[in-house]
């Protein structure tokens, strides 16, 4: 089982030409250790920044973050190795041209021997149904088969926690019911954001940011619903 | 983003005598021929060797329509290149830079065609370990060539989104407005390419 | 796109080591370079030595990654042309092109980029107002000295011309090259705007 701790952590960032810094995650002390977690919010509420956080893409201003008591920025190469980082839109993730590729550049870390590499490559691909579209371009994949592949580039090298930010968002409806399908078939811990409210229902606990806090912490069922009174509380005010 | 005219076409697999040539000298093939390009003096001489370069480009099995690709990008600039050429310095001498060019294009497509990337990331790697002791560090070096090779259709791309959209609005007046959007594109596009590799713990300096 | 510092930028304050970051923008700089001189070029003079936008991509890219980053993004599409990639101006390639009177400035393009670059540092961290200014200036001086410097010796050592007529055969390109640094200027203000932290890491 994992531990991720965050305690008392802000995260602030100087804006060019205003005199304070801007605020993007405020006091924020958790620690999560369920399987299956959900991060529910508007949009530039701090999901983003707080999963983020998990494998040290942001640091915090104040506080400390550690994944099985690895520190996030002392220690950021071990966090990595540990927590598998998933992007909203796969096309930033995936450098390479082909998946065959990208996997393989996965592995260049850990496996030196290129035949080694490239067997682990493909007994990767084949578990995630893309051996056939190894070596077909990127930009000539699907939404939901580039998400799948970016998926199992970062689950190549074999990472303890999976953390996705809103990894459905650009996906069609019978591709999120693939990623969902796959993530549910997975072992390692799962943090994720969503704005899929029916992803965020299945998991084991659920957390809503909003304006830099986390405003609730508990079951999913009712973080949904807080999340719903409070978006229906307080119309959308555009640039927050 | 959508894919662009591809001037450095990507890994074709197949088994043909070019993929199965070692890399170091298909390298030198490709050296060879940039060198050359300022060597050969005759126009038939560079038609020749272009002709077969055409035909080890054939023998890949990659296909007229890749190589027509890859060649088509350049034209624009061959055509300019070539008329001015003609008329201050004559038809063979246009004729020969312009063919030289065309050598080098095919050449450096022949490579790329039957190379898979993580085999030119070996070789380079090899090539540079040499300067380890100097304080390089051959994976960070190969992977920082990826990344370049890989942006290159996307920054093309974005230069001629630049170019229709100029168009769609009618030719507009301020250079800043027409050029800032790519810049800034080119800018976020590398930050994003960064976060992903810091994400997958790439290309971090080994401790 | 998040502006937020990352952590691997915070740990070292110096170039000292690079990040994944400044591998990100080191090879999309090096792909613009090579991306600009893919833009059809105008011939000029009876050598034929193009004017692109390439000129305009070296100093920009000095004066947003700075002098350490902006030398390694061009030295590497310098590299990989001298390789065979068919990158420089007119598609061409090779080790051969420093026979040609586009030697000099194929040389010189990564260090102005370095010099364009260690001079925008400066402005960046000193001034807030007339950066624009500043940048032309730190634009034009790399471009003078270095760029048509090296021109010069370019046409005298390989079209074996003397200094008056490679001087002639270098003039062309002024206006071109004055019009491109005050291109470069406004835009490197904007994306300094746009990217706050890119060339000065900021402490909070």
């Amino acid at each position: 089982m994992n531990t991720i701790i965050l305690s008392e952590v802000s995260v602030r960032v100087a804006v060019d030409g205003a005199p304070a810094p801007k605020t993007l995650l405020q006091d924020v002390s958790l620690e999560l250790t369920e399987q299956r977690i959900a991060v529910i919010g508007a949009n530039g509420s701090g999901k983003s920044t707080l999963l983020r956080l998990l494998n040290g893409l942001v640091a915090p201003s104040e506080g400390t973050v550690s994944v099985n008591g690895a520190d996030s920025t002392r220690d950021v190469r071990r966090v990595r190795s540990k927590v598998g980082f998933v992007f909203t839109d796969p096309l930033s993730q995936l450098v390479m041209p082909t998946g065959r590729e990208d996997v393989e550049l996965s592995l260049r870390r850990s496996i030196k021997n290129s035949t080694e590499r490239r067997a682990r490559a493909e007994a990767v691909l084949e578990r995630f149904g893309l051996l056939d579209l190894a070596d077909q371009s990127i930009y000539e994949l699907s939404g939901g088969e580039r998400q799948l592949l970016a998926l199992a580039a970062v689950l190549a090298v074999n990472p303890a926690v999976l953390v996705l930010d809103e990894p459905s968002t650009l996906l069609d409806l019978r591709n999120r019911e693939l990623l969902r399908r796959t993530l549910a078939g997975l072992e390692q811990q799962i943090i994720m954001s969503t704005h899929d409210l029916g992803l965020a229902l299945e998991a084991d606990r659920a957390l809503v940011v909003d304006d830099g806090r986390i405003v609730f912490d508990g079951g999913p069922a009712d973080a949904v619903e807080h999340y719903r009174a409070l978006c229906a509380a307080e119309p959308a005010q555009g640039a927050r | 983003m959508r894919r662009h005219g591809v001037l450095i076409p990507n890994y074709v697999p197949g088994d043909s005598i070019v993929h199965r040539t070692p890399l170091w000298l298909k390298f030198l093939l490709v050296a060879a021929c940039g060198l050359a390009s300022f060597l050969v003096v005759d126009w038939m001489v560079s038609a020749a060797v272009l002709a077969v370069m055409c035909g080890l480009f054939l023998l890949t099995g990659a296909g007229v329509e890749r190589l027509a690709r890859s060649v088509w990008l350049v034209t624009p600039i061959l055509a300019a290149i070539g008329a001015v050429q003609w008329w201050q310095l004559g038809g063979p001498t246009a004729a020969r830079i312009v063919l030289n060019v065309l050598v080098c294009v095919v050449a450096a497509a022949v490579l790329t065609v039957t190379t898979p990337v993580q085999a030119l990331l070996d070789g380079v790697v090899a090539l540079s370990r040499p300067f380890k002791r100097l304080g390089a560090d051959p994976e960070r070096f190969a992977l920082t060539i990826a990344i370049m090779l890989r942006s290159l259709p996307f920054i093309a791309g974005a230069f001629s989104d630049v170019r229709d959209s100029a168009r769609a609005r009618g030719l507009e007046r301020n250079p800043r407005a027409l050029v800032l959007p790519v810049f800034i594109t080119t800018v976020a596009y590398a930050r994003q390419t960064g976060d992903a590799l810091a994400a997958r713990g790439l290309g971090e300096p080994a401790d | 796109m998040s502006s937020t510092e990352t952590a691997s930028s915070r740990q070292t304050p110096n170039r000292a080591r690079w990040t994944s970051t400044d591998i990100g923008l080191i090879a999309v700089f090096a792909a613009l370079v090579a991306a600009s001189t893919q833009i059809p070029g105008i011939p000029v003079g009876a050598l034929g030595v193009p004017i692109t936008l390439q000129t305009l991509a070296v100093i920009l890219t000095g004066l947003v990654l700075g002098g350490g980053r902006a030398f390694a993004a061009v030295g590497l599409y310098t590299l990989l042309g001298f390789a065979g990639l068919p990158i420089f101006s007119g598609g061409r390639s090779g080790l051969g092109i420093l026979a040609t009177p586009s030697a000099g400035y194929i040389i010189a393009f990564p260090l102005a980029a370095a010099a364009s670059g260690w001079l925008a540092a400066i402005v960046i961290r000193r001034t807030v107002k007339y950066r624009a200014l500043f940048l032309f200036a730190a634009a034009m001086a790399s471009t003078i000295v270095i760029i048509h410097g090296l021109g010069v010796l370019g046409f005298m050592v390989n079209a074996k011309f003397d200094f008056t007529k490679a001087f002639l055969a270098d003039l062309p390109y002024y206006p071109g090259d004055t019009i491109k640094n005050v291109l470069a200027a406004i835009i490197a203000v904007s994306l300094h705007k746009a990217f706050p932290d890119i060339l000065v890491r900021r402490v909070k």
